[in-house]
């Protein structure tokens, strides 16, 4: 009862001192505030776009069109480009020569020397990612060729037009997962673990180590015991992160409620086609748990150290063994089957990203997410028992750096 | 309640510290634990404490294990340290509540002890925004909240300016008087002198001296004269006497005084007489009883640490 009484006391007095930290509350705020701003761009899109009318339709060739010349010549080819591309007679020169050199005068940017019916050379100023252009002048020149080859062989052009306008339908069933929706909302998820591991583990450390250095462990440690602190303090953190956590998605699913009508069409579906019973199940489990055993690990480590300037060296080696997590989890997305992902989701200090974005992108056996998820619960159980024998060890230790696995020996060690 | 310490033995790897040592501590006594640096005091608090396990030997109360959880205990440590960036007031009763204190007692007496220490104004600011002296004050605080039963302090004296010293011994007479296990470890003896009933001397580990801190010098005084003239130099006057009483031992103490032995061979009346028949003018003399600074330093060697 009493040791009870008092883990919540550790709990609740780190949990204030957290939650009552300036850093903590602008990081919230501002994280919450760029969350909603996000969903609501379509909305401030609308207000300073003007109203789309027919007239300022786009032309949908604009990307062949817009500062880009033209020379014809195989003149019918022109002739058929021109009305339908709707080319400015300005733009339209009688001489490659001409064309070059209005280029290089940087009245425009690209040009085109349409030879014959089926070959045209383009010129650039500056060349960019821009192969589209070329793509969409070839599939208008290849249709084009087509509809004339059918005219000429005595097919109305009514008919072609009407030929060329069918449509192909199509419907598409995935039985498993579609890992083409799904892979962007579990990748924004996925950087949600990744930041509350990195950031709070990194939190619990120091918090540890600036006990130490402040020698105020020695007041603690005479008052309660080492079981309250460690799992008080690792409780306070994490908690502090799910309250954070919880009010950047409570601005996120107020600013996706309210925007839900303007917000594109692809979005909705990636949420709703990711956000499943499933998935929320196995990202929540893996993802709470496994934050913790990232804790105890951070605060095992924050024991080893005397000084708060210590604590990055000494919690660099978990940031890299996190860190191949991350890297597995962005192999998944094209490889969901490989032997390296399956391995990745069952290991525990990389389950808990691999896991859940399996389960985004493939259907993952069941016995799989149970020997994964009992492995990563075994191995927080015991990572805590673990760090709260180093961190009672850890208060004999002052002013010296000891290394991980020394203070494992030294935790078990009866002196 | 007796507190006994039974033949306490550590060692920090190959070196042992803490060479077996005893004593004992009563309720209603307070007791100074002395001994130079790196003696071993604060090994042995530590020990008793639990943050350190020691190699061999008990802590006992009443005749029965000592659990330090058991028990109301106010603990100052040598290293002092509370969390700079947090608030006064709160880690106070912070502080007392893990010790077992209910949440309404806990507020009273730390704010009664901040008030105490004359820091009202300081309650809901950062330690860190305090001066020095000032936080060492809350240190202090946060060992007395919640009326303790046994107070172990280490170096409590250690940064007080002399008011604030007189302010804090106030304190631990008052706990004393009140029936509680008072334990502080120090090197500045006087302090140790004016508050203490019982000492206890640790030297390299080892025990040299326990017991009534009036017995002691008594003892270390018995039989022994004290004589400080004014118109006779400290030498000659030893000199003197030591050709006329040749079974004294004589000792020049305080650069001006000399203290000597008789040995029982002499009375005190026969050295008065000797002393005004030379016409010695007399400064004092009387019986001899040693300042524990003279004790610690004939004890120890060399100065005070």
């Amino acid at each position: 009862m009493k040791k009870l009484r008092n883990f919540k006391l550790v709990f609740g007095y780190e949990f204030k001192s957290l939650l009552g930290k300036k850093s903590t509350i602008i990081t919230t705020i501002i994280m919450a505030l760029i969350v909603f701003i996000l969903f609501n761009v379509p909305r401030f899109m609308d207000w300073f776009s003007p109203a789309e009318t027919a007239e300022d339709e786009k032309n949908p060739y604009e990307i062949i069109t817009e500062s880009t010349g033209y020379v014809f010549l195989d003149e019918q080819t022109g002739n058929m480009l021109k009305p339908m591309l709707q080319i400015e007679d300005e733009k339209i020169f009688s001489s490659r020569e001409e064309l070059v050199a209005a280029i290089e005068n940087d009245e425009l940017k690209k040009g085109f020397v349409v030879e014959e019916a089926l070959k045209y050379e383009s010129i650039w100023l500056d060349r960019k990612l821009e192969f589209e252009a070329e793509l969409v002048l070839s599939e208008i020149l290849k249709q084009m060729n087509i509809s004339n080859t059918l005219i000429q062989k005595g097919i109305s052009p009514e008919e072609v037009v009407a030929l060329q306008s069918k449509e192909v339908e199509s419907t598409t069933t995935v039985l498993g997962k579609d890992g083409t929706s799904n892979t962007i909302v579990a990748f924004v998820l996925l950087f949600i673990i990744y930041m509350l591991v990195i950031m709070y583990g990194q939190i619990t450390s120091t918090v540890i180590a600036r006990e130490k250095d402040s020698r105020t462990m020695e007041l603690l440690i005479t008052s309660t015991k080492a079981s309250n602190l460690i799992l008080g303090k690792v409780a306070a953190s994490g908690l502090t992160a799910v309250v954070q956590l919880g009010t950047v998605a409570l601005a996120g699913y107020i600013g996706f409620v309210l925007n839900k009508e303007l917000l594109p069409q692809f979005i909705v579906e990636a949420l709703s086609g990711t956000l499943t019973k499933e998935y929320l199940i196995s990202y929540l489990y893996f993802t709470i748990v496994g934050y913790i055993l990232y804790l105890f690990l951070y605060a095992a480590l924050g024991s080893t150290v005397s000084k708060v300037e210590d604590v990055n060296s000494s919690t660099a080696p978990v940031s890299f063994l996190f860190m191949i997590g991350y890297f597995i989890t962005s192999f998944s997305m094209t490889n969901p089957d490989s032997i390296v992902v399956v391995a990745g989701s069952i290991v525990p200090f990389t389950s808990l990203m691999v896991m859940p974005f399996r389960t985004a992108v493939d259907t993952v056996p069941m016995w799989q997410y149970i020997l994964s998820g009992g492995l990563l619960l075994a191995t927080t159980v015991l990572l805590a028992l673990l760090s709260i024998r180093i961190y009672r060890q850890g208060t004999l230790n002052y002013g010296n750096k000891l290394g991980f696995i020394k203070s494992i020996k030294m935790a078990f060690n009866k002196n | 309640m007796i507190l006994e310490v039974k033949d306490i033995k550590k060692s920090y790897g190959e070196k042992e510290i803490l060479h077996g040592i005893s004593f004992k501590v009563q309720s209603g006594r307070a007791m100074g634990f002395l001994g130079r640096n790196g003696a071993g005091k604060s090994t042995t608090i530590r020990c008793m404490m639990g943050v350190f396990r020691q190699n061999s030997g008990q802590f006992l109360i009443d005749n029965k294990e000592f659990k330090p959880e058991d028990y109301r205990i106010g603990y100052l440590p040598e290293e002092r340290g509370m969390y700079l960036k947090n608030k006064v007031l709160p880690q106070l009763v912070y502080f007392a509540r893990l010790r077992g204190g209910n949440k309404e007692d806990s507020i009273r007496s730390a704010k009664e002890w901040i008030h105490f220490f004359g820091l009202d104004d300081y309650s809901n600011k950062p330690l860190e925004t305090l001066s020095k002296g000032n936080q060492q004050k809350i240190q202090i605080a946060q060992a007395f909240v919640n009326d303790p039963d046994i107070l172990i302090l280490d170096e409590p004296f250690s940064g007080l300016d002399p008011v604030n010293a007189q302010i804090f011994k106030n304190a631990i007479a008052d706990f004393v008087q009140r029936g509680k296990l008072v334990i502080f470890s120090s090197h500045q003896m006087s302090y140790v002198e004016e508050v203490c009933d019982d000492i206890c001397l640790i030297h390299s580990g080892d025990i040299l001296l326990t017991g009534s801190l009036d017995d002691i010098k008594r003892e270390r005084g018995f039989g022994k004269l004290l004589f400080k003239g004014e118109n006779v130099k400290v030498n000659e006057a030893d000199t003197a006497i030591k050709q006329a009483f040749p079974e004294v031992q004589t000792e020049i103490f305080d650069g001006d005084s000399l203290v000597i032995d008789t040995k029982s061979q002499y009375s005190q009346e026969d050295l008065l007489r000797f002393i005004t028949d030379k016409g010695w003018t007399i400064v004092r003399f009387g019986m001899f009883e040693p300042s524990l600074n003279d004790i610690f330093i004939s004890l120890v060697g060399g100065e005070e640490a």
